[in-house]
């Protein structure tokens, strides 16, 4: 008996779906508004959190600008114009007293939440005395009003946090407080005459008040306290439901539609807006991407699957090769928007904190000897050519103040940008002849980006120039790096700063006055009494009486040789010719309700 | 079908999957709550405004305090906030993020098993033919090399190659379009993860046809006149399905940790993904979560395999 052979058909397995690409709808051409006004583009990081109070990156405000307005606002010329007030107060208009210590602000009245809600001068109130009680890292904006030390004082530190819900029991005692008018939750030097008038007192004298208050998506936005009294941690995230409390409710031309954490977000156009220019896009689809995403986005875009990409604060997400890609296709070269970012990139010396130790401690001449030795043995130029190919940044030669900025000093006027490799050999020579101080060197930094062909530059300079050889010091985790940096551990560190709102203030207090050094942020451990009593006359004066004094303050930086100057940061975003007024200024994208999608 | 000494097995399995993943996850949470840095200093945050983040998450307190309020809220289905998306409910969205990785994961399965099945029992049914030496090489190759080559070599492939071809049928040009993407962006990432383990399915399940189909049963089925197909699939099929599933629980383990990789390498929205994502960004409360989860999984896919083997074979008895 014989069993015959199994007859069993050996099926593919596999099937390959071939998709063929419908050709592009086409749309006219006649140079119209597009039927569709939905903006596309793609983000590389998650929100922290879009809430006023607590916010702290560009990421974040770059979306919250939309949905929130301060009493001012930024123009895309970086001007300060009015916003919820009416007028951008001076002492010609009576909006400053003439000790330039009280400010009153008239508010327009057709103001609207977009809840429905009117927005009052009570508003005003909940929302600046809210956020000095969180106490984020913009409160300090608001630190020059009669009473902002009281509040931070009675909001004190959270309750004990014993069961992982001491975010609400802070925030939500801060809510409860403010709800029942608690006098010591309230800055004695903000008041409301009538619905429509603040006025706000300050406890001395202030140069650069307006422009931070201005600053959007931070402490000088205004927010609902309905809405906020929903949720007082997780109102930000909550898209709106027309017709329900709660969720990003502000007084912008856009409103939060949907938001699929680490994913999407969907923002929708306020119908019947008070403010102007009345929104023209309808909507405003985001998607969360990897960083790894770039270049795939890129092709996508090009594709038309996104209008633009860079918005959200990631115009430094495009690479050199995709830069040049884009640079070498004719259809799309013209799309590439290139503009100059508020960014200083810099060297610190460990100046300040002798824990750490190393050669540049302190100020005896040979500290400083080194410190020069080490600056002018770098190439700037050179660095600005090899590493960001005269894309990516440009040279940082007028100080650290980027340019096109109040308080950039001018091209070449920084000393410290110069390049003499002779002068840094015999400055080497002179103060470690033996080579025993710089034998341990270590130059650190945080892994990424330009960051990494930096420090190999640097690296190869010193080495060539000073035949001193630097040790990488490379770390992968961004939070230790900064902390480390913050803390002085380190000799040599990557530094930088990018500009909050365009004031040199904010540069000088945050990086080396005694606001820095009292908040932990003075990376260097610069402290030097006459800067510091300079920078208080300077922070109290007009902007044109305080502009000489923190160029005075940029020169003792410079003399004592307290940074090596690297670049500036160059934003590079890509997009479709047909969208209309994107951009970006050196601080931020612009506003959504100026842009629209032209036929195409 | 469970007696009631198979039921007191589900329960002290469950006891011992408690205690593992009660195990895991304060493992867990000491290690990377010992990891310097932490998800808010930045430039911006530090000094005071970074102590009271610390203070408002509970970050500030002893780690065994924190753990204790951690599990408080995890047995009631609260794994937390995000440090990362400040406040953020966890819950919502691992749950999500364990849906997309259950679907790859599927999907994977449905590759391996699928593929490796059909290829041994090809393999043995031709034994010594030239498709028994073809699948058998195919089977080597699955088990040789790792997911995340083959994913590469995939993304190579279709992604680069025949890209123009297929235009990006098989290789999506962006990263997964919507919560659970397309059938044609699921393929390569399934195929990716599950040919590894097909190669070890194959092997077994080629084996095990060979010593079924020279048992006297199957020589009986083909005197009686029925046809071959009848014979292999209803009648050696099922026997020799039993080994194979004795190894569907390494290989579901393989599936759910391989998937931390695929979903890397494929910008895959799911858990495997998160998991990376929130070490990177000191995201503790998603990283314990997300690893709790996992250990819950692997725990609870051994026990539903052990109970698979009731199904398939009876005499199997707990």
């Amino acid at each position: 008996m014989t069993a015959r052979k199994p007859k069993l058909t050996l099926l593919s397995a596999c099937t390959i779906p071939l998709l063929l690409l419908a050709a592009c709808g086409g749309s006219s051409s006649t140079g119209g508004l597009a039927a569709s006004q939905v903006l596309k583009f793609p983000v590389y990081q998650s929100p922290g959190t879009w809430d006023p109070g607590t916010a702290d990156a560009e990421v974040d405000q770059e979306i919250q600008q939309n949905v929130f307005d301060n009493l001012w606002r930024f123009d895309d010329d970086l001007n300060i114009v009015p916003d919820i007030a009416s007028a951008v107060p001076t002492q010609a208009n009576n909006g400053i007293s003439s000790d330039g210590l009280t400010y009153t602000v008239h508010l327009k009245t057709d103001v609207k939440f977009n809840n429905g809600d009117a927005m009052t001068s009570k508003d005003v109130l909940y929302s600046w005395n809210r956020a000095v009680a969180l106490q984020g890292a913009y409160a300090s904006n608001l630190s020059a009003i009669a009473g902002y030390g009281d509040v931070q004082k009675a909001a004190g530190a959270p309750p004990s946090n014993s069961s992982g819900s001491g975010t609400v029991s802070f925030q939500q005692n801060i809510e409860n407080r403010l709800a029942a008018n608690d006098p010591k939750f309230m800055m004695s030097g903000v008041t409301a005459p009538d619905a429509n008038t603040v006025q706000i007192r300050l406890a001395h004298a202030c140069g650069w008040c307006l422009a931070a208050w201005t600053l959007e998506g931070t402490t000088g936005a205004i927010v609902n306290e309905k809405t906020v009294q929903t949720d007082p941690v997780n109102w930000w995230s909550k898209p709106v439901t027309p017709g329900q409390e709660g969720g990003m409710v502000g007084t912008g031309a856009f409103y939060l539609s949907a938001f699929t954490a680490k994913q999407s977000m969907v923002f929708k156009a306020v119908s019947n807006w008070w403010g102007s220019p009345k929104p023209t896009l309808s909507e405003i689809d985001i998607a969360i991407h990897d960083p790894s995403a770039v270049a795939a986005d890129v092709n996508a875009w090009e594709q038309g699957s996104f209008d633009l990409i860079g918005y959200g604060g990631d115009s430094g997400v495009l690479t050199y090769p995709l830069i040049q890609g884009i640079k070498g296709n004719s259809r799309f070269s013209s799309q590439l928007v290139t503009q100059p970012k508020g960014r200083t990139t810099w060297v610190s010396f460990n100046i300040g904190y002798p824990a750490t130790g190393g050669p540049f401690l302190g100020e005896s001449a040979t500290a400083k000897g080194l410190r020069m030795a080490f600056d002018l043995a770098v190439d700037k130029a050179g660095l600005v050519s090899t590493v960001c190919h005269n894309v990516m940044c440009s040279a940082a030669t007028g100080g650290l103040v980027t340019k096109g900025l109040v308080g950039y000093l001018g091209d070449g006027k920084d000393p410290l940008a110069k390049y003499d490799p002779a002068q840094a050999k015999a400055l080497l020579q002179q103060y470690d002849p033996t080579g025993k101080l710089t034998a341990k060197l270590k130059y650190s930094y945080n892994a990424g980006g330009l960051n990494d062909p930096v420090a190999a530059y640097l690296q190869n300079e010193w080495q060539v120039n000073l035949g001193v050889h630097v040790a990488l010091d490379s770390s992968s985790d961004a939070s230790q790096f900064i902390n480390n940096r913050l803390t002085g551990k380190y000799m040599m560190s990557r530094d930088g700063w990018q500009f909050d709102y365009n004031h040199p203030q904010d540069w000088f207090d945050n990086l080396w006055g005694y606001l820095a050094t009292a908040g932990g942020a003075n990376t260097s451990g610069f402290d030097d009494p006459t800067f510091d009593s300079v920078l208080k006359q300077a922070d109290a004066a007009p902007i044109d009486q305080a502009l000489p004094l923190y160029k005075q303050l940029a020169e003792i930086l410079q003399q004592d040789v307290v940074y090596i100057p690297l670049y500036y940061s160059v934003a590079n975003l890509v997009i479709h010719s047909y969208v209309k007024k994107a951009g970006s200024n050196a601080a931020f994208d612009h506003y959504w309700n100026e842009i629209s999608i032209q036929s195409h | 079908m469970f007696t009631r000494g198979t039921l007191l097995y589900i329960g002290q399995r469950l006891v011992l999957i408690a205690f593992t993943v009660l195990t895991v996850s304060f493992g867990v949470f000491a290690v990377v709550h010992s990891l310097p840095g932490n998800a808010f200093v930045s430039d911006r945050v530090h000094g005071r405004a970074l102590q009271i983040l610390l203070h408002e998450y509970g970050l500030d307190q002893p780690i065994p305090l924190q753990y204790w309020n951690f599990l408080k809220g995890a047995v009631h289905g609260d794994l937390g906030v995000s440090l990362y998306i400040r406040g953020l409910p966890i819950t919502p969205l691992v749950l999500r993020e364990l849906s997309v990785s259950a679907l790859l994961g599927g999907a994977a399965l449905i590759v391996t098993i699928g593929l490796g099945v059909t290829f041994g029992v090809l393999a043995a049914v031709r034994q010594n033919s030239w498709v028994d030496y073809l699948l058998t090489s195919i089977a080597v190759v699955g088990y040789s090399v790792p997911s995340f080559v083959i994913a590469s070599l995939g993304i190579l492939v279709f992604g680069q190659w025949l890209n123009n071809l297929t235009h990006g049928a098989l290789y999506y040009p962006e990263p997964w379009s919507g919560t659970y993407g397309t059938l044609a962006e699921l393929s390569l990432p399934a195929l990716a993860l599950g040919f590894y383990t097909s190669g070890q399915i194959t092997r077994i399940t080629r084996a095990a046809m060979l010593e079924v189909l020279k048992q006297d049963y199957i020589r009986t089925a083909r005197a009686k006149g029925l046809q071959s197909r009848v014979v292999v699939i209803r009648h050696a099929l099922r026997n020799a399905l039993v080994p194979v599933t004795s190894i569907l629980g390494p290989t579901v383990i393989g599936v759910i940790t391989g998937s931390v990789v695929i979903e890397n390498i494929f910008g895959i929205p799911g858990l495997g993904k998160e998991f990376v994502e929130s070490i990177f960004q000191h995201d503790y409360n998603v990283t314990v979560g997300v690893f709790t989860i996992y250990a819950a999984l692997i725990g609870v896919a051994n026990l539903a395999v052990d109970l698979v083997y009731v199904v398939v074979d009876p005499r199997i008895r707990y």
